[in-house]
Protein backbone atom coordinates (compact mmCIF):
# COMPACT_ATOMS: atom_id res chain seq x y z
CA UNK A 1 0.00 0.00 0.00
CA UNK A 2 1.42 3.38 -1.02
CA UNK A 3 2.09 5.44 2.08
CA UNK A 4 -0.07 8.54 2.45
CA UNK A 5 3.02 10.75 2.48
CA UNK A 6 4.14 9.49 -0.90
CA UNK A 7 0.62 10.20 -2.11
CA UNK A 8 0.74 13.79 -0.86
CA UNK A 9 4.14 14.43 -2.42
CA UNK A 10 3.04 12.81 -5.67
CA UNK A 11 -0.10 14.94 -5.84
CA UNK A 12 1.84 18.14 -5.13
CA UNK A 13 4.37 17.47 -7.86
CA UNK A 14 1.60 16.56 -10.26
CA UNK A 15 -0.28 19.78 -9.48
CA UNK A 16 2.77 21.88 -10.20
CA UNK A 17 3.44 20.23 -13.52
CA UNK A 18 -0.17 20.43 -14.64
CA UNK A 19 -0.45 24.07 -13.53
CA UNK A 20 2.49 24.94 -15.80
CA UNK A 21 0.87 23.52 -18.92
CA UNK A 22 -0.96 26.73 -20.03
CA UNK A 23 2.40 28.53 -20.07
CA UNK A 24 3.45 26.25 -22.90
CA UNK A 25 0.23 25.38 -24.70
CA UNK A 26 -1.28 28.51 -26.25
CA UNK A 27 -3.66 27.14 -28.87
CA UNK A 28 -7.28 27.29 -27.62
CA UNK A 29 -8.00 24.11 -29.55
CA UNK A 30 -5.33 22.15 -27.73
CA UNK A 31 -6.41 23.71 -24.46
CA UNK A 32 -9.89 22.43 -25.18
CA UNK A 33 -8.50 18.93 -25.73
CA UNK A 34 -6.60 19.13 -22.46
CA UNK A 35 -9.78 20.20 -20.67
CA UNK A 36 -11.46 17.11 -22.11
CA UNK A 37 -8.51 15.03 -20.91
CA UNK A 38 -9.04 16.41 -17.40
CA UNK A 39 -12.73 15.70 -17.36
CA UNK A 40 -12.36 12.20 -18.78
CA UNK A 41 -9.54 11.46 -16.37
CA UNK A 42 -11.94 12.37 -13.57
CA UNK A 43 -14.44 9.86 -14.92
CA UNK A 44 -11.74 7.21 -15.27
CA UNK A 45 -10.78 7.84 -11.64
CA UNK A 46 -14.32 6.96 -10.57
CA UNK A 47 -14.07 3.72 -12.55
CA UNK A 48 -10.88 2.75 -10.75
CA UNK A 49 -12.39 3.53 -7.38
CA UNK A 50 -15.36 1.25 -7.99
CA UNK A 51 -13.14 -1.41 -9.54
CA UNK A 52 -11.11 -1.51 -6.33
CA UNK A 53 -14.21 -2.72 -4.55
CA UNK A 54 -14.82 -5.29 -7.27
CA UNK A 55 -17.57 -3.32 -9.04
CA UNK A 56 -17.34 -2.99 -12.82
CA UNK A 57 -19.91 -0.33 -13.56
CA UNK A 58 -21.06 0.29 -17.12
CA UNK A 59 -23.29 3.05 -15.83
CA UNK A 60 -20.63 5.69 -15.20
CA UNK A 61 -21.75 7.79 -18.17
CA UNK A 62 -25.32 7.66 -16.88
CA UNK A 63 -24.26 9.20 -13.57
CA UNK A 64 -22.11 11.68 -15.43
CA UNK A 65 -25.32 12.55 -17.31
CA UNK A 66 -27.37 12.78 -14.14
CA UNK A 67 -24.84 15.27 -12.78
CA UNK A 68 -24.95 17.26 -16.02
CA UNK A 69 -28.75 17.38 -16.23
CA UNK A 70 -29.24 18.14 -12.55
CA UNK A 71 -26.69 20.94 -12.67
CA UNK A 72 -28.19 22.41 -15.83
CA UNK A 73 -31.70 22.32 -14.38
CA UNK A 74 -30.59 23.80 -11.06
CA UNK A 75 -28.99 26.68 -12.96
CA UNK A 76 -31.84 27.23 -15.42
CA UNK A 77 -34.91 26.56 -13.28
CA UNK A 78 -33.73 27.62 -9.86
CA UNK A 79 -31.26 30.27 -10.99
CA UNK A 80 -28.46 28.79 -8.91
CA UNK A 81 -24.91 29.78 -9.72
CA UNK A 82 -22.47 27.14 -10.92
CA UNK A 83 -20.79 27.21 -7.54
CA UNK A 84 -24.02 26.11 -5.89
CA UNK A 85 -25.23 23.82 -8.65
CA UNK A 86 -21.94 21.91 -8.88
CA UNK A 87 -21.74 20.57 -5.31
CA UNK A 88 -25.50 20.04 -5.23
CA UNK A 89 -25.46 18.01 -8.42
CA UNK A 90 -22.66 15.83 -7.05
CA UNK A 91 -24.67 15.26 -3.88
CA UNK A 92 -27.88 14.53 -5.78
CA UNK A 93 -26.04 12.14 -8.12
CA UNK A 94 -24.60 10.39 -5.07
CA UNK A 95 -28.09 10.15 -3.55
CA UNK A 96 -29.47 8.61 -6.75
CA UNK A 97 -26.57 6.14 -6.71
CA UNK A 98 -27.40 5.30 -3.10
CA UNK A 99 -31.01 4.43 -3.97
CA UNK A 100 -30.09 2.38 -7.03
CA UNK A 101 -26.95 0.89 -5.50
CA UNK A 102 -28.88 -0.49 -2.51
CA UNK A 103 -30.35 -3.05 -4.88
CA UNK A 104 -27.64 -3.46 -7.54
CA UNK A 105 -24.64 -3.86 -5.26
CA UNK A 106 -26.19 -6.94 -3.60
CA UNK A 107 -25.11 -9.17 -6.48
CA UNK A 108 -21.86 -7.90 -7.91
CA UNK A 109 -20.09 -9.69 -10.73
CA UNK A 110 -21.63 -10.41 -14.09
CA UNK A 111 -25.14 -9.54 -12.97
CA UNK A 112 -24.00 -6.13 -11.80
CA UNK A 113 -22.32 -5.40 -15.14
CA UNK A 114 -25.49 -6.20 -17.06
CA UNK A 115 -27.67 -4.27 -14.63
CA UNK A 116 -25.53 -1.17 -15.01
CA UNK A 117 -25.77 -1.46 -18.81
CA UNK A 118 -29.53 -1.54 -18.51
CA UNK A 119 -29.41 1.33 -16.05
CA UNK A 120 -27.30 3.34 -18.49
CA UNK A 121 -29.76 2.77 -21.31
CA UNK A 122 -32.75 3.60 -19.11
CA UNK A 123 -31.05 6.85 -18.10
CA UNK A 124 -30.50 7.82 -21.75
CA UNK A 125 -34.15 6.99 -22.56
CA UNK A 126 -35.32 8.99 -19.56
CA UNK A 127 -33.23 12.00 -20.62
CA UNK A 128 -34.66 11.70 -24.12
CA UNK A 129 -38.32 11.22 -23.26
CA UNK A 130 -39.10 13.11 -20.10
CA UNK A 131 -40.18 16.67 -20.97
CA UNK A 132 -38.22 18.00 -17.99
CA UNK A 133 -34.98 16.98 -19.71
CA UNK A 134 -35.80 18.56 -23.06
CA UNK A 135 -36.19 15.44 -25.19
CA UNK A 136 -33.70 14.29 -27.79
CA UNK A 137 -32.53 17.84 -28.40
CA UNK A 138 -31.45 18.03 -24.77
CA UNK A 139 -30.93 21.25 -22.88
CA UNK A 140 -29.32 24.29 -24.46
CA UNK A 141 -28.13 27.70 -23.27
CA UNK A 142 -26.90 26.43 -19.94
CA UNK A 143 -25.26 29.40 -18.24
CA UNK A 144 -21.46 29.29 -18.27
CA UNK A 145 -19.45 29.04 -15.08
CA UNK A 146 -20.13 32.16 -13.05
CA UNK A 147 -17.21 34.49 -12.42
CA UNK A 148 -15.74 34.67 -8.94
CA UNK A 149 -15.64 38.21 -7.55
CA UNK A 150 -13.25 38.94 -4.79
CA UNK A 151 -14.28 42.40 -3.56
CA UNK A 152 -11.72 45.20 -4.04
CA UNK A 153 -9.12 42.79 -5.41
CA UNK A 154 -9.94 41.02 -8.63
CA UNK A 155 -12.44 38.75 -10.27
CA UNK A 156 -11.93 35.55 -12.19
CA UNK A 157 -13.94 35.07 -15.35
CA UNK A 158 -14.31 31.66 -16.88
CA UNK A 159 -14.39 32.75 -20.48
CA UNK A 160 -10.97 31.76 -21.75
CA UNK A 161 -9.94 28.15 -22.23
CA UNK A 162 -7.08 28.71 -19.83
CA UNK A 163 -9.48 29.63 -17.03
CA UNK A 164 -11.58 26.55 -17.75
CA UNK A 165 -8.42 24.48 -17.75
CA UNK A 166 -7.57 25.68 -14.26
CA UNK A 167 -11.14 25.01 -13.17
CA UNK A 168 -11.08 21.41 -14.36
CA UNK A 169 -7.62 21.01 -12.84
CA UNK A 170 -9.03 22.24 -9.55
CA UNK A 171 -11.99 19.86 -9.74
CA UNK A 172 -9.77 16.97 -10.78
CA UNK A 173 -7.49 17.55 -7.83
CA UNK A 174 -10.45 17.93 -5.49
CA UNK A 175 -11.71 14.49 -6.50
CA UNK A 176 -8.18 13.04 -6.53
CA UNK A 177 -7.52 14.27 -2.99
CA UNK A 178 -10.90 13.10 -1.80
CA UNK A 179 -10.42 9.65 -3.29
CA UNK A 180 -6.85 9.44 -2.00
CA UNK A 181 -8.14 10.14 1.49
CA UNK A 182 -10.40 7.14 1.12
CA UNK A 183 -7.58 5.01 -0.25
CA UNK A 184 -5.19 5.94 2.55
CA UNK A 185 -7.74 5.47 5.27
CA UNK A 186 -9.11 2.16 6.32
CA UNK A 187 -11.69 2.24 3.54
CA UNK A 188 -9.09 1.80 0.82
CA UNK A 189 -7.74 -1.28 2.49
CA UNK A 190 -11.23 -2.74 2.85
CA UNK A 191 -12.02 -2.01 -0.83
CA UNK A 192 -8.79 -3.60 -1.92
CA UNK A 193 -9.49 -6.67 0.20
CA UNK A 194 -13.01 -6.95 -1.22
CA UNK A 195 -11.72 -6.56 -4.77
CA UNK A 196 -9.07 -9.24 -4.26
CA UNK A 197 -11.18 -11.79 -2.40
CA UNK A 198 -14.64 -10.80 -1.21
CA UNK A 199 -15.35 -13.95 0.79
CA UNK A 200 -12.08 -13.77 2.65
CA UNK A 201 -12.67 -10.07 3.36
CA UNK A 202 -16.10 -10.91 4.70
CA UNK A 203 -14.69 -13.60 6.95
CA UNK A 204 -12.33 -11.01 8.41
CA UNK A 205 -15.27 -8.90 9.45
CA UNK A 206 -15.58 -6.55 6.48
CA UNK A 207 -19.19 -5.74 5.64
CA UNK A 208 -18.79 -6.13 1.90
CA UNK A 209 -22.26 -4.85 1.05
CA UNK A 210 -21.77 -1.57 2.89
CA UNK A 211 -18.28 -0.96 1.49
CA UNK A 212 -19.37 -1.75 -2.06
CA UNK A 213 -22.31 0.63 -1.69
CA UNK A 214 -19.95 3.31 -0.41
CA UNK A 215 -17.69 2.83 -3.44
CA UNK A 216 -20.68 3.03 -5.77
CA UNK A 217 -21.96 6.24 -4.16
CA UNK A 218 -18.57 7.96 -3.91
CA UNK A 219 -17.65 6.91 -7.47
CA UNK A 220 -20.98 8.06 -8.92
CA UNK A 221 -20.86 11.37 -7.06
CA UNK A 222 -17.46 12.02 -8.66
CA UNK A 223 -18.96 11.30 -12.07
CA UNK A 224 -21.80 13.69 -11.26
CA UNK A 225 -19.30 16.43 -10.46
CA UNK A 226 -17.64 15.90 -13.84
CA UNK A 227 -21.10 16.09 -15.41
CA UNK A 228 -21.80 19.44 -13.82
CA UNK A 229 -18.58 20.86 -15.22
CA UNK A 230 -19.36 19.41 -18.64
CA UNK A 231 -22.83 20.98 -18.77
CA UNK A 232 -21.63 24.47 -17.92
CA UNK A 233 -18.49 24.25 -20.01
CA UNK A 234 -20.33 23.16 -23.16
CA UNK A 235 -23.50 25.11 -22.53
CA UNK A 236 -25.58 22.33 -24.08
CA UNK A 237 -26.20 18.66 -23.36
CA UNK A 238 -27.97 15.90 -25.27
CA UNK A 239 -29.05 12.46 -24.06
CA UNK A 240 -26.98 10.21 -26.34
CA UNK A 241 -23.72 11.70 -25.06
CA UNK A 242 -24.24 9.71 -21.88
CA UNK A 243 -24.65 6.22 -23.34
CA UNK A 244 -22.85 2.99 -22.56
CA UNK A 245 -20.21 3.47 -25.27
CA UNK A 246 -18.99 6.52 -23.42
CA UNK A 247 -18.53 4.35 -20.34
CA UNK A 248 -16.53 1.84 -22.35
CA UNK A 249 -14.20 4.66 -23.37
CA UNK A 250 -13.91 5.65 -19.72
CA UNK A 251 -12.87 2.08 -18.90
CA UNK A 252 -10.31 2.19 -21.71
CA UNK A 253 -8.77 5.42 -20.40
CA UNK A 254 -8.29 3.82 -17.01
CA UNK A 255 -7.04 0.47 -18.26
CA UNK A 256 -4.64 2.09 -20.72
CA UNK A 257 -2.98 4.17 -18.02
CA UNK A 258 -3.10 1.30 -15.55
CA UNK A 259 -5.79 0.71 -12.96
CA UNK A 260 -3.11 0.29 -10.30
CA UNK A 261 -2.41 4.02 -10.57
CA UNK A 262 -5.63 5.66 -9.40
CA UNK A 263 -4.67 9.28 -10.17
CA UNK A 264 -1.87 9.27 -12.74
CA UNK A 265 -3.24 6.34 -14.74
CA UNK A 266 -6.45 8.11 -15.79
CA UNK A 267 -4.50 11.24 -16.83
CA UNK A 268 -2.09 9.27 -19.00
CA UNK A 269 -4.81 7.06 -20.43
CA UNK A 270 -7.18 9.93 -21.29
CA UNK A 271 -4.29 12.03 -22.62
CA UNK A 272 -3.20 9.33 -25.04
CA UNK A 273 -6.68 8.31 -26.12
CA UNK A 274 -7.76 11.89 -26.76
CA UNK A 275 -4.55 13.20 -28.30
CA UNK A 276 -3.41 10.22 -30.35
CA UNK A 277 -6.46 10.39 -32.64
CA UNK A 278 -5.72 14.10 -33.10
CA UNK A 279 -2.14 13.39 -34.05
CA UNK A 280 -3.31 10.66 -36.39
CA UNK A 281 -5.80 13.01 -38.02
CA UNK A 282 -3.97 12.74 -41.32
CA UNK A 283 -5.65 9.40 -41.73
CA UNK A 284 -9.09 10.10 -40.34
CA UNK A 285 -10.74 7.02 -41.84
CA UNK A 286 -8.28 4.52 -40.45
CA UNK A 287 -7.83 6.29 -37.12
CA UNK A 288 -10.27 4.04 -35.22
CA UNK A 289 -8.46 1.00 -36.62
CA UNK A 290 -5.09 2.24 -35.45
CA UNK A 291 -6.44 3.20 -32.05
CA UNK A 292 -8.09 -0.20 -31.79
CA UNK A 293 -4.90 -2.02 -32.76
CA UNK A 294 -2.92 -0.05 -30.19
CA UNK A 295 -5.41 -1.07 -27.55
CA UNK A 296 -5.31 -4.76 -28.45
CA UNK A 297 -1.51 -4.74 -28.39
CA UNK A 298 -1.62 -3.03 -25.04
CA UNK A 299 -4.02 -5.48 -23.46
CA UNK A 300 -1.91 -8.37 -24.79
CA UNK A 301 1.49 -7.12 -23.74
CA UNK A 302 0.84 -4.66 -20.94
CA UNK A 303 -2.30 -5.79 -19.16
CA UNK A 304 -1.42 -3.66 -16.12
CA UNK A 305 -1.39 -0.51 -18.22
CA UNK A 306 1.31 1.80 -19.51
CA UNK A 307 2.41 2.99 -16.10
CA UNK A 308 3.32 -0.56 -15.10
CA UNK A 309 6.38 -0.07 -17.32
CA UNK A 310 7.74 2.32 -14.71
CA UNK A 311 7.22 0.15 -11.69
CA UNK A 312 8.38 -3.03 -13.40
CA UNK A 313 11.97 -2.17 -12.94
CA UNK A 314 11.59 -1.82 -9.21
CA UNK A 315 11.82 -5.16 -7.47
CA UNK A 316 8.58 -6.29 -5.93
CA UNK A 317 6.83 -3.18 -7.10
CA UNK A 318 3.16 -3.43 -6.37
CA UNK A 319 0.92 -1.17 -8.38
CA UNK A 320 -1.83 -1.43 -5.83
CA UNK A 321 -3.08 0.76 -2.99
CA UNK B 1 -19.20 -22.25 23.98
CA UNK B 2 -20.46 -23.55 20.64
CA UNK B 3 -23.55 -25.67 20.37
CA UNK B 4 -24.92 -27.07 17.14
CA UNK B 5 -28.35 -28.73 17.04
CA UNK B 6 -29.48 -31.04 14.24
CA UNK B 7 -27.66 -28.97 11.66
CA UNK B 8 -28.51 -29.96 8.09
CA UNK B 9 -27.41 -28.68 4.71
CA UNK B 10 -28.76 -29.83 1.36
CA UNK B 11 -27.02 -29.06 -1.93
CA UNK B 12 -29.77 -29.91 -4.38
CA UNK B 13 -30.38 -33.59 -3.74
CA UNK B 14 -27.13 -34.08 -1.85
CA UNK B 15 -27.24 -33.97 1.93
CA UNK B 16 -23.77 -32.66 2.76
CA UNK B 17 -24.43 -32.27 6.48
CA UNK B 18 -27.17 -34.35 8.06
CA UNK B 19 -28.63 -33.57 11.50
CA UNK B 20 -25.28 -33.06 13.16
CA UNK B 21 -25.18 -32.25 16.88
CA UNK B 22 -22.01 -30.80 18.26
CA UNK B 23 -20.90 -29.02 21.37
CA UNK B 24 -17.55 -27.44 22.00
CA UNK B 25 -16.48 -26.34 25.47
CA UNK B 26 -14.27 -23.40 26.24
CA UNK B 27 -10.48 -23.97 25.76
CA UNK B 28 -10.91 -27.38 24.14
CA UNK B 29 -9.18 -28.59 21.03
CA UNK B 30 -11.62 -30.79 19.18
CA UNK B 31 -10.66 -32.82 16.13
CA UNK B 32 -13.14 -33.22 13.29
CA UNK B 33 -12.30 -36.13 11.04
CA UNK B 34 -13.93 -38.07 8.26
CA UNK B 35 -13.28 -39.19 4.69
CA UNK B 36 -13.21 -36.67 1.85
CA UNK B 37 -16.65 -35.34 1.11
CA UNK B 38 -17.91 -36.19 4.59
CA UNK B 39 -19.10 -32.61 5.07
CA UNK B 40 -16.41 -31.24 7.36
CA UNK B 41 -15.73 -28.05 5.40
CA UNK B 42 -19.45 -27.59 4.88
CA UNK B 43 -20.02 -27.84 8.61
CA UNK B 44 -17.41 -25.12 9.17
CA UNK B 45 -19.07 -22.93 6.58
CA UNK B 46 -22.43 -23.36 8.29
CA UNK B 47 -20.92 -22.21 11.56
CA UNK B 48 -18.98 -19.24 10.20
CA UNK B 49 -21.84 -17.86 8.14
CA UNK B 50 -20.66 -18.61 4.61
CA UNK B 51 -23.54 -21.01 4.10
CA UNK B 52 -27.07 -20.89 5.43
CA UNK B 53 -28.24 -24.18 6.95
CA UNK B 54 -31.27 -25.92 5.49
CA UNK B 55 -32.37 -26.65 9.03
CA UNK B 56 -30.95 -26.82 12.53
CA UNK B 57 -29.46 -24.26 14.87
CA UNK B 58 -26.08 -22.84 15.83
CA UNK B 59 -25.52 -21.25 19.23
CA UNK B 60 -22.39 -19.35 20.15
CA UNK B 61 -21.96 -18.34 23.78
CA UNK B 62 -25.66 -18.83 24.28
CA UNK B 63 -26.64 -16.66 21.33
CA UNK B 64 -28.54 -18.04 18.37
CA UNK B 65 -26.33 -17.22 15.38
CA UNK B 66 -28.06 -19.47 12.85
CA UNK B 67 -27.97 -17.85 9.41
CA UNK B 68 -25.88 -14.86 10.52
CA UNK B 69 -23.76 -13.16 7.86
CA UNK B 70 -20.05 -14.05 7.80
CA UNK B 71 -18.89 -10.60 8.91
CA UNK B 72 -21.29 -10.62 11.85
CA UNK B 73 -20.08 -14.05 12.95
CA UNK B 74 -16.54 -12.73 12.70
CA UNK B 75 -17.45 -9.80 14.96
CA UNK B 76 -18.83 -12.20 17.55
CA UNK B 77 -15.52 -14.04 17.76
CA UNK B 78 -15.38 -16.97 15.36
CA UNK B 79 -12.72 -17.07 12.66
CA UNK B 80 -11.12 -19.74 10.53
CA UNK B 81 -8.23 -20.65 8.33
CA UNK B 82 -9.30 -22.23 5.08
CA UNK B 83 -8.60 -25.58 3.53
CA UNK B 84 -7.10 -24.02 0.41
CA UNK B 85 -4.62 -21.38 1.52
CA UNK B 86 -6.86 -18.40 1.02
CA UNK B 87 -4.97 -15.12 1.19
CA UNK B 88 -4.94 -11.69 -0.38
CA UNK B 89 -2.27 -12.78 -2.84
CA UNK B 90 -1.18 -9.35 -3.99
CA UNK B 91 -0.89 -7.78 -0.55
CA UNK B 92 2.09 -7.94 1.75
CA UNK B 93 2.12 -10.39 4.66
CA UNK B 94 1.62 -7.54 7.13
CA UNK B 95 -1.27 -6.05 5.16
CA UNK B 96 -2.91 -9.46 5.02
CA UNK B 97 -2.90 -9.63 8.80
CA UNK B 98 -3.89 -5.97 9.05
CA UNK B 99 -7.23 -6.59 7.34
CA UNK B 100 -8.30 -8.52 10.42
CA UNK B 101 -8.27 -5.33 12.51
CA UNK B 102 -11.11 -3.96 10.48
CA UNK B 103 -13.78 -4.26 13.09
CA UNK B 104 -11.80 -2.91 16.01
CA UNK B 105 -11.45 0.69 14.92
CA UNK B 106 -12.80 2.98 17.61
CA UNK B 107 -12.02 6.40 16.13
CA UNK B 108 -14.76 8.13 14.18
CA UNK B 109 -14.92 7.62 10.44
CA UNK B 110 -14.16 11.23 9.47
CA UNK B 111 -11.14 11.25 11.75
CA UNK B 112 -9.75 8.28 9.91
CA UNK B 113 -10.39 9.97 6.58
CA UNK B 114 -8.55 13.09 7.70
CA UNK B 115 -5.84 11.07 9.44
CA UNK B 116 -6.08 12.95 12.71
CA UNK B 117 -3.46 12.13 15.37
CA UNK B 118 -5.84 9.89 17.30
CA UNK B 119 -6.63 7.87 14.18
CA UNK B 120 -2.94 7.52 13.35
CA UNK B 121 -2.17 6.48 16.89
CA UNK B 122 -4.79 3.77 16.74
CA UNK B 123 -3.44 2.58 13.41
CA UNK B 124 0.08 2.36 14.82
CA UNK B 125 -1.20 0.33 17.74
CA UNK B 126 -2.87 -2.12 15.35
CA UNK B 127 0.27 -2.34 13.26
CA UNK B 128 2.27 -3.16 16.36
CA UNK B 129 -0.23 -5.79 17.37
CA UNK B 130 -0.20 -7.31 13.86
CA UNK B 131 3.58 -7.52 14.06
CA UNK B 132 3.29 -9.24 17.41
CA UNK B 133 1.08 -11.90 15.85
CA UNK B 134 3.60 -12.39 13.05
CA UNK B 135 6.40 -12.68 15.59
CA UNK B 136 4.38 -15.13 17.67
CA UNK B 137 3.87 -17.27 14.57
CA UNK B 138 7.44 -16.86 13.31
CA UNK B 139 6.66 -14.91 10.16
CA UNK B 140 8.03 -11.50 11.21
CA UNK B 141 10.95 -11.68 8.79
CA UNK B 142 8.55 -12.07 5.87
CA UNK B 143 6.31 -9.15 6.83
CA UNK B 144 6.93 -7.12 3.67
CA UNK B 145 6.92 -10.07 1.31
CA UNK B 146 3.97 -10.37 -1.03
CA UNK B 147 1.70 -13.21 0.13
CA UNK B 148 1.81 -15.03 -3.19
CA UNK B 149 5.61 -15.36 -2.95
CA UNK B 150 5.45 -17.34 0.29
CA UNK B 151 6.07 -21.08 0.41
CA UNK B 152 3.01 -23.27 0.83
CA UNK B 153 3.82 -23.87 4.49
CA UNK B 154 4.22 -20.19 5.21
CA UNK B 155 1.01 -19.39 3.37
CA UNK B 156 -0.85 -21.79 5.65
CA UNK B 157 0.70 -20.16 8.71
CA UNK B 158 -0.23 -16.75 7.36
CA UNK B 159 -3.83 -17.98 7.03
CA UNK B 160 -3.80 -18.72 10.77
CA UNK B 161 -2.17 -15.33 11.54
CA UNK B 162 -4.98 -13.62 9.65
CA UNK B 163 -7.53 -15.51 11.68
CA UNK B 164 -5.78 -14.53 14.92
CA UNK B 165 -5.90 -10.86 13.93
CA UNK B 166 -9.65 -10.76 14.46
CA UNK B 167 -9.04 -11.96 18.05
CA UNK B 168 -11.42 -14.89 17.81
CA UNK B 169 -12.57 -16.88 20.80
CA UNK B 170 -13.27 -19.88 18.61
CA UNK B 171 -10.81 -20.80 15.87
CA UNK B 172 -11.76 -23.23 13.11
CA UNK B 173 -8.80 -24.75 11.29
CA UNK B 174 -9.59 -26.58 8.06
CA UNK B 175 -6.74 -28.97 7.20
CA UNK B 176 -3.98 -26.71 8.53
CA UNK B 177 -1.12 -29.05 7.60
CA UNK B 178 -2.41 -30.30 4.23
CA UNK B 179 0.46 -30.46 1.76
CA UNK B 180 3.10 -29.67 4.40
CA UNK B 181 6.43 -31.43 4.85
CA UNK B 182 6.97 -33.35 8.14
CA UNK B 183 9.05 -30.54 9.63
CA UNK B 184 6.50 -27.91 8.61
CA UNK B 185 3.82 -30.12 10.16
CA UNK B 186 5.77 -30.24 13.44
CA UNK B 187 6.03 -26.47 13.44
CA UNK B 188 2.30 -26.09 12.83
CA UNK B 189 1.44 -28.51 15.64
CA UNK B 190 3.61 -26.46 17.99
CA UNK B 191 1.94 -23.24 16.85
CA UNK B 192 -1.55 -24.63 17.36
CA UNK B 193 -0.55 -25.68 20.88
CA UNK B 194 0.79 -22.22 21.59
CA UNK B 195 -2.45 -20.69 20.36
CA UNK B 196 -4.49 -22.93 22.63
CA UNK B 197 -2.31 -21.95 25.58
CA UNK B 198 -3.43 -18.36 24.97
CA UNK B 199 -6.93 -19.53 25.83
CA UNK B 200 -8.50 -20.01 22.42
CA UNK B 201 -10.93 -22.78 21.67
CA UNK B 202 -10.01 -24.70 18.54
CA UNK B 203 -11.74 -27.08 16.18
CA UNK B 204 -9.37 -28.70 13.73
CA UNK B 205 -10.20 -30.71 10.62
CA UNK B 206 -7.28 -32.89 9.58
CA UNK B 207 -6.54 -36.07 7.68
CA UNK B 208 -3.12 -36.45 9.29
CA UNK B 209 -3.94 -38.61 12.31
CA UNK B 210 -0.62 -37.75 13.96
CA UNK B 211 -1.78 -34.15 14.21
CA UNK B 212 -5.19 -35.09 15.54
CA UNK B 213 -3.76 -37.56 18.06
CA UNK B 214 -1.14 -35.19 19.38
CA UNK B 215 -3.44 -32.16 19.68
CA UNK B 216 -6.98 -33.14 20.42
CA UNK B 217 -8.79 -33.91 23.65
CA UNK B 218 -11.84 -35.13 21.81
CA UNK B 219 -12.61 -36.30 18.29
CA UNK B 220 -15.80 -36.10 16.28
CA UNK B 221 -16.11 -38.39 13.26
CA UNK B 222 -18.28 -37.45 10.30
CA UNK B 223 -19.25 -39.79 7.50
CA UNK B 224 -21.66 -39.00 4.66
CA UNK B 225 -22.72 -35.88 6.50
CA UNK B 226 -23.69 -37.73 9.67
CA UNK B 227 -21.95 -37.85 12.97
CA UNK B 228 -20.60 -41.37 13.20
CA UNK B 229 -19.16 -41.16 16.68
CA UNK B 230 -17.50 -38.94 19.20
CA UNK B 231 -14.99 -39.63 21.95
CA UNK B 232 -11.43 -39.55 23.17
CA UNK B 233 -8.70 -40.30 20.62
CA UNK B 234 -8.27 -43.80 21.98
CA UNK B 235 -11.96 -44.64 21.90
CA UNK B 236 -12.20 -43.44 18.33
CA UNK B 237 -9.13 -45.34 17.22
CA UNK B 238 -10.54 -48.56 18.65
CA UNK B 239 -13.98 -48.22 17.10
CA UNK B 240 -14.62 -50.73 14.31
CA UNK B 241 -17.10 -48.43 12.64
CA UNK B 242 -14.55 -45.68 12.34
CA UNK B 243 -11.83 -47.95 11.11
CA UNK B 244 -14.17 -49.24 8.47
CA UNK B 245 -15.43 -45.82 7.38
CA UNK B 246 -12.30 -43.84 7.54
CA UNK B 247 -9.10 -45.12 9.00
CA UNK B 248 -9.01 -48.06 6.65
CA UNK B 249 -8.43 -45.66 3.82
CA UNK B 250 -6.14 -43.18 5.47
CA UNK B 251 -2.49 -43.64 6.19
CA UNK B 252 -1.83 -43.80 9.92
N1 LIG C 1 -21.06 -25.30 -2.58
C1 LIG C 1 -21.38 -26.59 -2.82
N2 LIG C 1 -22.30 -26.91 -3.73
C2 LIG C 1 -22.63 -28.21 -3.95
N3 LIG C 1 -22.11 -29.24 -3.31
C3 LIG C 1 -21.16 -28.99 -2.37
C4 LIG C 1 -20.75 -27.66 -2.07
N4 LIG C 1 -19.80 -27.68 -1.11
C5 LIG C 1 -19.64 -28.99 -0.83
N5 LIG C 1 -20.44 -29.78 -1.57
C6 LIG C 1 -20.56 -31.23 -1.49
O1 LIG C 1 -20.83 -31.54 -0.16
C7 LIG C 1 -20.13 -32.70 0.25
C8 LIG C 1 -19.28 -32.37 1.45
O2 LIG C 1 -18.19 -31.57 1.06
P1 LIG C 1 -17.13 -30.98 2.08
O3 LIG C 1 -17.84 -30.37 3.21
O4 LIG C 1 -16.20 -30.12 1.33
O5 LIG C 1 -16.38 -32.30 2.54
P2 LIG C 1 -15.04 -32.44 3.35
O6 LIG C 1 -14.54 -31.08 3.74
O7 LIG C 1 -15.41 -33.28 4.52
O8 LIG C 1 -14.09 -33.16 2.46
C9 LIG C 1 -19.31 -33.15 -0.95
O9 LIG C 1 -20.02 -34.19 -1.59
C10 LIG C 1 -19.26 -31.93 -1.82
O10 LIG C 1 -19.19 -32.30 -3.17
MG1 LIG D 1 -12.83 -30.12 3.27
Amino acid sequence: MTSPYKRIIGLTVLTFILAMVPLIVKSPYYMHLLIMVGMNAMLAMTFILMLRAGLISLGIAAFWGIGAYVSALLALRLDLSFWMAMPLSAIITGAVALCIGCVLVKNPGFGFIIETVVLGEIAVLAFAHLPLFGGYKGIVSIPPVDPIHIPFLFSIEFVSKTASYYLILFLFLLVAIGYSAFYSAWTGRAWLAIGLNPRLAESKGVNIYRYRLLAFVVGSAGAGLAGSFYAHYYGAIAPTTFNVFKTIYIHIFAILGGVGFPVLGPIIGAFIMILVPEVLRVAKEIEPIITGLLLILLVLFLPQGLLSLLSRRKKNARPVG
Amino acid sequence: MLKVNKLTKHFGGLVAVNEVDLHIDSSEIVGLIGPNGAGKSTLFNLINGFLKPTSGEVFFEGMDITGFKAHDVSHLGIDQSFQASTLFQRLSVLDNVFIGYHMRYKTKYWKRLLRTPSALKEERAFRKDALEILTFMGLQKLRDEQAENLSHGHQKILGVCMALATKPKLLLLDEPVAGMSPTETETMIELIRKIQEKGLTIVVVEHDMKVIMSLCDRIVVLNYGRKLMEGSPNEVLKSDEVIEAYLGKAEI
